[in-house]
């Protein structure tokens, strides 16, 4: 058997609808963003989109709709799953917050009906009194909207039409009429139909176009008065009404398909529309009214606004504000302007939001050496094609450096009074310097009242216009006003201060065992308490917990009895001790706030750091946690990033502490090492850090933060592929981009990643004699000149630095010629590393590609060289490195090819029983191999014979996407309808023919489609106490720009995290009452599960962070363990990612 | 008509929206997510959406035989009062 736990590390991005509407509130305005399963939902507000709410779906929304009910004054959420799933939402205020209710759900699919190809329609009646679907070729499916019902009687309709390409019902109708866009031999033609829902029938047509523009796909009802409709086609846009029929062709649109729109005026005079290439137009339906008649539609007229993401859906906001979804790119807040901008653009694009999809292939990288991986994916499409590196942790942006050894101690001041901060006190063994900054300008100065001869062990802003420094030898209390110094202490005995902690109003200073407590006030400091402990105090903090500014208990951390206490003020009474046994003393401690909780941090010698939960009044400590951050003694630092509390904790590993709900979480920084840090907020350098190294004081603002990290390369042309290079430290990536036949010849779209390279380099025709050799009976000769006007896909291998990302070279490939696969690897005894690229020829008359090379391309000197090549006859779908050898999987076959001493490709063997092998992964001696419609099969190679035999195979018909080893017998698929599968062969199989059988001992549905795995991890390895038994890590991408993990549990934590799963199934209520047993059992067109098997949800194993502890603690109970004890388990489990 | 024309006069339903929108010439790059909905409450479900299980042939022939039953029995109807014609009980004549 196998026990696997899959989660999601970064959700899906891409956007597949949205709208607007009042959903929250009759006066919120509201803008709702599917992205595969889960809906954003924001609020508009003065300062811009503000998220409210994820929410999470147990489907894939195909339609999402806003509607108003009769009689109500708000917006209902009607969706649509990929599997049938229907539901109506309704928001409702509760508390504080809101709960969606599910107001009707059901399951619309029927069990016969061929799927109709142009996806699943839905659509509803303006007044709401019904719901269209339209699922499966020929029916049309009416639900009424009853209110007093309690069974919403979905029927089916005989619908003549077989093609439909659009439909939308028609504003001012008596009875819900829709009108439809069909296809038939003929062409294309535009009805409308009239429902009665008594007789539930099609009962009168109004009217009907016949013959419009082939290629019209969309229809746009208007609102009344106007009435009517508009049909959008390729080349012309038409309204119609039943009486008026209004055509234009404008040019504009012309270049490319328009694909979605949105209505600007409630009336429905303007419509805003968006096509494939990311153009923005405006529809206006131009008006006149006869004298005494009605107004009717006179003319349309378009206008070009602008470039845009390459749009999925629009919706208008408000105030000239739309939100432009996208799948392919970024989605985008774009105003719209009055005035056009030097690019002759009616458009601003006022904020974007990362996506990554769809990710089509990607690889893990360690580029910092760290020991973390981090992901390079090729996202995105045409325009909007990106390389985008995602990394767990933050990064710091660094501003300035200045050279500095050996500091000690650093902290900003503001020591002219001033709001931003413009010194900065550095302290040194023996000595202080103090910097001013004045600009980017930073200079050494003076402050009177301060002594520069000993190390400062806390300087800062304190009340009353002052400033404080502490020295070994005293506290001093200086003036903003005339930096004299006004008051000094020194500790009453002889000894020096060791350790200082200090805020605003209050100072707490030990010498040892004693610790003193200071007020500031005006011109003085006074003792205000005093004691004496058993052991020496080791660190110290007075930080005041949430909103004041005045601290009630002071932490201590103490060397000898390694313990942390919480001592009163001002009498310094004790009020809890914790003893952090081992023999591994604190070093650093703090209080903190993070998200209304008080936390005591804790790091010690050794780079751990044991954390608490406060309890403010009595001081008391509990909920003991325990974190490896690094393994260097470690000095935590507060700092705010938006308007969060954060704590840094600068080490040999640095790492930055934040609360993401109600949970602590620890994020890497990508730098090497930080001995101390302070934030600076000055003018030249707001809201930034000073982080200081052994060598040298950087300055930088911090990214935003979060747990993955992403970075986009944009390459404006679309990746395919991406292979690392270590040796030579870059990244081949292949890309395709359009070019025109224009008069001269092919030029490119627009300027992209493969034509802005100086050094590019060119498959000649001649060199790939090959291609002229092209199959039988084809006419077409590669590289014989397109038709004018045509769009040809033109395909490159780019060379991109690791560091810089500039891409270095470019080597274009034939036309026709479309790169299919790509490795970078290391060839029999060759010492050279080499990227090898699979092609095909690509004949629009063959059913497969009958041609291809593979070519061996060296990267040395700045210059990229073509090695070698081989023809092959068919596509060079995948290609693996194997044993020193290159395997290739060439349309139905899996070839071995070894490298010659005169550096060439030779075939040593082949295996044929497939139909087309999309897929390959090698492992050791053994070869995966993914099939179109074939599922896995096992392959071993014979080094006696130089042969492959079949070793055992999958005999499902699963139609796969991505294929992975998880270890030598248990093998990881992804296939077509968003599922994914463990096979498992045995070897301990009695007869041949069970071993050649794999049987499933795992499945589950994903919801997503997967392009690719990649074994890796993207945390650092061993970092906190993680007792989590998991092993192995597999990475996937997917078509919605989601990034997941797979990895490998016991049997024994499978068995409770199911027991969990299960309990937290029926605990959190399904938005929509699809149940979760049926959202994650595997199902395909020819196979459905009841539930899923041998898979952890991960995704709902995390929800039970966010459950309300009363929740939390019966979940625990009826499982028969402690809260606390799954709190960790889960918190365990969601560092993996 | 121009393209500036077309953009003028935008519907606005609150004026005050995206007019505190920070316009620091960076595009903001957003990825902020925010909480996740979840909830534990059982409402009661109002509605259930529920497809007539009775094949749309059945349905066709049904309505359309109910018509021609209202046809056939205003049909009978007429036909009420005795025919004049009888039944041939006896064989043919030879």
């Amino acid at each position: 058997m196998s026990y696997h736990y899959v989660v999601t590390a970064h959700q899906p991005t891409a956007v597949t609808a949205c709208v607007t509407g009042n959903f929250t509130s009759p006066t919120d305005l509201n803008l709702i963003v599917a992205k595969s399963n889960r809906l954003d939902i924001y609020l508009v507000t003065p300062e811009g989109l503000r998220p409210i709410k994820e929410v999470g779906l147990y489907g894939k929304v195909a339609v999402m709709k806003l509607f108003r009910p009769q009689q109500e004054n708000k917006d209902f959420l009607f969706i649509v799953t990929y599997r049938y799933n229907a539901m109506i939402l309704e928001c409702v205020s509760s508390g504080d917050g809101f709960e969606i209710l599910t107001k009707a759900h059901g399951d619309v699919s029927d069990r016969i009906g061929k799927p109709s190809e142009t996806g699943i329609l839905a659509v509803i009646d303006p007044k709401a009194r019904v719901i269209g679907l339209r699922l499966y070729d020929g029916l049309f499916k009416v639900i009424p909207l009853d209110k007093d019902n309690l069974e919403l009687k979905a029927t089916n309709l005989r619908m003549d039409e077989l093609h439909v390409s659009d439909l939308e019902f028609l504003h001012g109708c008596a009875n819900p009429t829709l009108i439809l866009i069909h296809q038939d031999v003929n062409g294309k033609h535009v009805k409308t139909h009239e429902i009665s829902l008594r007789d539930k029938e099609f009962v009168k047509m109004f009217w009907r176009q016949d013959n419009v523009e082939t290629e019209a796909s969309m229809v746009i009802p208007v609102p009344s008065p106007l009435g009517g409709a508009i049909v959008i086609g390729q080349e012309s846009i038409l309204y119609h009404d039943g009486v008026t029929c209004v055509v234009v062709a404008p040019a504009v649109i012309k270049q490319s398909t328009i694909t979605c729109y949105a209505r600007v005026d409630p009336g429905g005079y303007r419509y805003l529309l968006g096509d494939m290439a990311g153009h923005l137009f405006m529809l206006f339906l131009e008006t006149e009214t006869p004298e005494g008649g009605q107004e009717l539609v006179k003319d349309l007229k378009v206008g070009l606004l602008g470039e845009i993401a390459i749009p999925e859906c629009i919706t208008y906001l408000d105030n000239g504000v739309i939100f432009i979804g996208s799948r392919l790119g970024d989605s985008q807040l774009v105003k719209l302007n009055t005035k056009v901008d030097e690019n002759s653009s009616y458009v601003t694009v006022m904020e974007t939001f990362t996506n990554l999809a769809p990710i089509l292939d990607m690889c893990v990288v360690d580029l910092e050496r760290q020991s973390q991986g981090q992901l390079v994916t090729c996202s995105g499409a045409f325009k909007e094609g990106s390389l985008r590196i995602i990394r767990n942790g933050i990064g710091i942006q660094e501003h300035a450096s200045i050279d500095l050894m050996g500091i000690k101690g650093m902290w900003a001041l503001q020591a002219n009074g001033e709001k931003l901060d413009d010194t900065l006190v550095l302290a040194f063994v023996g000595q202080t310097r103090i910097l001013s900054l004045n600009g980017e300008e930073v200079e050494e100065t003076d402050i009177a009242g301060f002594t520069s001869d000993q190390q400062t062990f806390y300087c800062g802003n304190a009340i009353h216009n002052q400033l404080v420094q502490v020295t070994p030898i005293s506290a001093r209390l200086v003036t903003i006003r005339g930096k004299t110094l006004v008051s000094e202490w020194r500790p009453p005995t002889e000894k020096n201060i060791i350790i200082v902690a200090c805020n605003e109003s209050q100072l707490v200073v030990s010498t040892g065992n004693q610790v003193y407590y200071l007020e500031i006030h005006s011109n003085e400091l006074i003792l205000k308490g005093e004691t004496t402990l058993d052991v020496e105090v080791s660190c110290l903090d007075i930080s005041p917990l949430a909103d004041s500014s005045v601290a009630d208990i002071v932490a201590v951390g103490l060397w000898t009895d390694n313990s942390a206490r919480i001592l009163h003020l001002p009498t310094l009474q004790e009020a809890y001790k914790e003893l952090l046994g081992g023999d591994i003393m604190p070093r650093s401690i703090l209080m903190a706030t993070f998200e209304g909780h008080d936390y005591l941090l804790c790091a010690l010698g050794d780079g751990s750091m044991y954390y608490f939960l406060l309890h403010r009044e009595s001081g008391v400590l509990r909920d003991k946690k325990k974190v490896t951050l690094g393994t260097q003694p470690t000095v935590l630092r507060t700092f705010r990033s938006l308007n969060s509390t954060n704590v840094f904790a600068c080490s040999d590993r640095p790492t930055v502490i934040y609360s993401s709900n109600h949970k602590l979480v620890f994020s890497n920084v990508n730098l090497k090492e930080v001995n101390q840090m302070c934030s600076l907020n000055s003018e030249a350098y707001p809201d930034s850090l000073a982080l200081a190294t052994a060598t040298s004081v950087t300055i930088g603002t911090i990214d935003e933060i979060q747990k993955l990290h992403i970075r986009t390369i944009p390459l404006q042309e679309s990746p395919r592929r991406i292979a690392y290079q270590e040796s030579t430290q870059v990244f081949g990536v292949i890309t395709c981009r359009i070019d025109i036949q224009d008069s001269t010849g092919l030029s490119p779209v627009r300027q992209s990643a493969s034509t802005m390279t100086q050094a590019v380099t060119v498959s000649s025709n001649a060199s790939g004699s090959a291609v002229n050799k092209s199959g039988g009976s084809s006419s077409v000769v590669a590289g014989a000149a397109a038709e004018y006007g045509q769009e040809v896909e033109i395909h490159n291998l780019l060379i991109i630095d690791q560091n810089t990302f500039e891409v270095l070279a470019a080597h274009q490939f034939m036309p026709q010629e479309y790169a299919m696969s790509l490795i970078s690897c290391q060839l029999s005894h060759d010492p050279a590393t080499y990227f090898i690229v699979g092609t095909a020829t690509v004949n629009p008359e063959e059913s497969e590609p009958k041609q291809g090379r593979i070519i061996v391309f060296h990267w040395s000197d700045n210059k990229l060289m073509q090695v070698s090549e081989k023809e092959i006859k068919g596509a060079c779908y995948s290609l693996a490195e194997f044993n020193g050898k290159v395997l290739a999987s060439i349309n139905s076959t899996v070839r071995l090819f070894e490298w010659t001493t005169e550096k060439e490709l030779r075939l040593e063997c082949s295996h044929f029983n497939n139909i087309v092998s999309l897929c390959l992964k090698t492992k050791g001696d053994f070869i995966l191999v993914g099939d179109l419609m074939r599922s896995i099969t096992l392959l071993a190679y014979k080094t006696m014979e130089g042969s492959f035999e079949e070793m055992a195979r999958d005999y499902n018909p699963n139609w796969m996407t991505a294929v992975e080893f998880l270890d030598d017998e248990i093998f990881l698929g992804a296939e077509n309808s968003f599922n994914m599968f463990v096979c498992q062969k045995d070897s301990a199989a009695a007869t041949d023919e069970e071993r050649s059988q794999m049987s499933h001992v795992g499945h589950y549905h994903i919801g997503d489609m997967i392009n690719v795995f990649q074994h890796g991890s993207l945390v650092m390895q061993n970092i906190g106490e993680t007792s989590t038994p998991t092993r192995g890590c597999v990475l996937f991408g997917t078509v919605g720009g989601a990034i997941g993990l797979v990895t490998q549990i016991s049997q024994e934590f499978y068995d409770s995290l199911r027991d969990l799963q299960s309990k937290l199934s029926s605990t959190i209520k399904s938005v929509g009452r699809i149940s979760h047993q049926f959202w994650r059992a595997f199902n395909t067109d020819i196979k459905t599960e009841t539930s899923s098997e041998g898979f952890i949800d991960g995704d709902l194993i995390e929800s039970f962070l966010d459950l309300p502890p009363e929740k939390m603690k019966e979940v625990a109970t009826n499982l028969g363990v402690t809260s606390e004890h799954l709190i960790k388990t889960v918190e365990d489990l969601t560092r993996i990612h | 008509m121009s393209v500036a024309q077309f953009l003028a006069g935008l519907p606005s339903f609150n004026e005050s929206n995206f007019s505190k929108y920070h316009t620091d010439s960076n595009i903001r790059s957003s990825s902020k997510r925010p909480s996740v909905y979840i909830t534990t409450k059982d409402y009661p479900v109002q509605q259930v959406i529920t497809t007539e299980r009775s094949s749309i042939l059945l349905n066709y022939m049904q309505q359309h035989w109910d018509r021609k039953a209202v046809l056939r029995k205003r049909e009978v109807t007429l036909s009420e009062e005795p025919s004049r014609k009888r039944q041939r009980l006896t064989g043919h004549t030879p």
